[in-house]
């Protein structure tokens, strides 16, 4: 619970850091939208080329971005494994008869035991992982004669590895660019940006100040209610509830004795703080002044038209191209 | 047997991988019955991480800990086949706010939730909540009632009375008398000192009031900045000079026997501590 690195800022320096959180919300919908016009494996690579740029400039550890990309790692697998067996489109690439047979199922059925019963001790689980996807699949590729009372064949099309492909990389550039966003962005920073971009919304009366403030306050409460969460877990605990085992139907008795104090904090909690703002004079909707102003700079003009330019010609590329 | 630290320190992981070291170095030792601790020190000074150690809730990051025959360190937490519960029916902990742990629709169905985790049969541990809830101070009519519709000190007094129908061999309180009135605190105290007497049960209360130190502790502990800086003898902790470095102040009656002492040029033959105590030197003295 405490390794969550979505949307967790990093204090450090550098460009992203002086950039003004306006700019960089705005260039991050843009370079979104530019990754999703190009469809053209070079212009990709391009894209990914960028980014690498920028996170050397900005002098943001990879690791870090990694970190935030782990989470998406099963989402990938099966978007990719999903196009592989299920789009036919364009030229076959690779086609190859699977035999099933007693004798292989059952190689198969070992092989993703022996898979699940080693894989905490394996420190490069993906790996270990694709390995065993490659195994089962040789393995059903041997032709044992008399047995075989199915055939299939595993067939790889060139669409089905270019979609892949190209939904993976979108994934990376997305997730990518919106770790580096929160790493090098404070949450109050990233709020006050997100309440000023939103504010031409204002137009068709959508009150941005207010969700700009349930947002904020909504990231403040994210740490204080874990550590709620586990301070009622160590209490439970201590009254004999066993978080790590149990039955199925202990297990709901213990999520249960964990949800109702939380709720019932949380309600407590979100009441005092309202108290406590009203107790300071604020009042919904009426105009306030700030502490912390934003500032523009030359640099954000700068990357902004940059971002800018990249949207536009990656739209003109592929409209007039 | 008992609770035996052996130079036990506990780092809590910070976001940047910097840690912060809530206890450091901790030597103690405590029998597994007949004990009533007192333990005190700042806020911050680590008092409920100490505690939280002594049912296993926190495992040490350094050194080594034995809980009734069973050793635990920090490699304690990888091997699954050493079970930690049966240490927490053991050690009972009564956490400083109750909301964390009333959850219940009735207050019966919280007061037997605990004793019903460790194995007690639903009879068996109905009867132990009726007992209960009259031992700490409210009567059966509570035991219907929603735990959520108590006033906080009733809700305090429900928490405890969870732990007590565990009946655990040795109670620990983190700040069990907060948010309670006068009476009601004296009373409760004098709940916790009769489990003690009559059970013969080890009590360990945390607590920021030098009465109920001075008055009930046969043994104190204090806490400073992570490192158990007392342990001993309440009486002797109170004549110590270097009390005020520790932010504790001195107990209402040793003040004021020991005023009566220069002021009137008397000697108490044993120094009081408490009220009753104090009477009955007087009433001595003036004979």
């Amino acid at each position: 619970m405490k390794n969550i690195v979505i949307g967790r800022y990093v204090p450090g320096k550098g460009f992203l850091y002086d950039l003004d959180p306006r700019t960089k919300l705005i260039a991050l919908l843009v370079l979104m939208a530019a990754t999703f016009i190009i469809d053209e494996l070079i212009h990709m690579a391009a894209a990914i080329l960028l980014i690498g740029v920028i996170l050397v400039i900005g002098r943001i550890s990879v690791k870090r971005v990694y970190l935030g990309l782990r989470p998406l790692l099963f989402l990938l697998i099966f978007t990719f494994a999903f196009q592989i067996l299920f789009n036919t489109q364009g030229d076959l690439l690779f086609e190859t008869p699977l035999y099933y047979s007693p004798i292989t199922l059952g190689l198969v059925v070992v092989i993703v035991l022996i898979w699940g019963f080693t894989k905490r001790f394996i420190k490069f689980k993906l790996l270990y992982f694709l390995a065993t996807v490659f195994l089962s699949l040789f393995v059903l590729n041997t032709f044992t004669e008399p047995l075989v009372f199915a055939t299939g064949t595993f067939s790889i099309y060139e669409d089905a590895l270019e979609m892949a492909l190209f939904i993976m990389l979108r994934l990376i550039i997305i997730v990518t660019l919106s770790t580096i966003l929160t790493i090098t962005t404070k949450p109050t920073d990233l709020n006050l940006g997100l309440e000023s971009v939103l504010k031409p919304l204002k137009v068709i009366r959508v009150n941005t100040e207010e969700i700009a403030m349930i947002i904020s306050i909504a990231l403040r409460y994210i740490p204080t209610l874990l550590d709620e969460a586990n301070k009622i877990m160590l209490a439970q605990a201590s009254r004999g509830v066993d978080f790590q085992e149990g039955k199925l139907k202990e297990k709901v008795m213990q999520i249960v004795s964990l949800l109702v104090p939380m709720f019932i904090i949380s309600f407590k909690r979100s009441d005092e703080l309202a108290n406590a703002m009203e107790a300071r004079s604020f009042i919904p909707g009426h105009p306030r002044t700030r502490l912390h102003l934003l500032t523009w700079k030359t640099l954000d003009t700068v990357v902004l038209v940059v971002s800018l330019t990249l949207l536009i010609s990656s739209i003109s590329i592929r409209v007039f191209l | 047997m008992g609770i035996k630290f052996e130079r036990v320190s506990y780092q809590y992981q910070g976001i940047d991988q910097r840690g912060y070291l809530a206890i450091g170095d901790i030597n103690l030792s405590i029998n597994a019955a007949g004990e009533f601790i007192t333990l005190i020190g700042e806020t911050g000074s680590g008092k409920s991480t100490l505690v939280q150690h002594m049912n296993a809730l926190l495992l040490p990051t350094e050194g080594r800990m034995k809980l009734f025959g069973l050793t635990i360190d920090k490699n304690t937490k990888k091997n699954k086949k050493i079970k930690l519960n049966p240490i927490r029916k053991k050690v009972g902990l009564v956490f400083q706010f109750p909301e964390y742990q009333l959850f219940e629709e009735t207050v019966l169905k919280d007061i037997i939730f605990g004793p019903k985790n460790f194995g007690v049969s639903e009879e068996e541990a109905i009867k132990r909540a009726k007992k209960m809830i009259e031992v700490v101070g409210l009567d059966e009519s509570y035991l219907s009632r929603s735990p959520f519709n108590l006033s906080g000190g009733e809700k305090k007094r429900v928490s405890i009375a969870g732990i007590l129908a565990m009946e655990p061999d040795v109670l620990i309180l983190d700040e069990p008398t907060s948010g309670l009135d006068p009476m009601g605190r004296n009373a409760l105290l004098e709940v916790f000192y009769d489990i003690h007497k009559t059970l013969n049960k080890t009590v360990i209360i945390i607590t920021h009031d030098m009465n109920t130190v001075y008055e009930y502790a046969q043994r104190a502990l204090v806490m400073r900045e992570g490192v158990l800086v007392y342990d001993g003898d309440p009486l002797q902790l109170f004549s110590k000079k270097n009390i005020d470095n520790w932010n504790l102040e001195t107990p209402d009656i040793l003040a004021l026997s020991k005023a009566m002492e220069t002021k009137f040029d008397i000697t108490f033959s044993t120094p009081p501590r408490s009220r009753k105590a104090l009477f009955t030197e007087i009433k001595e003295v003036l004979k």
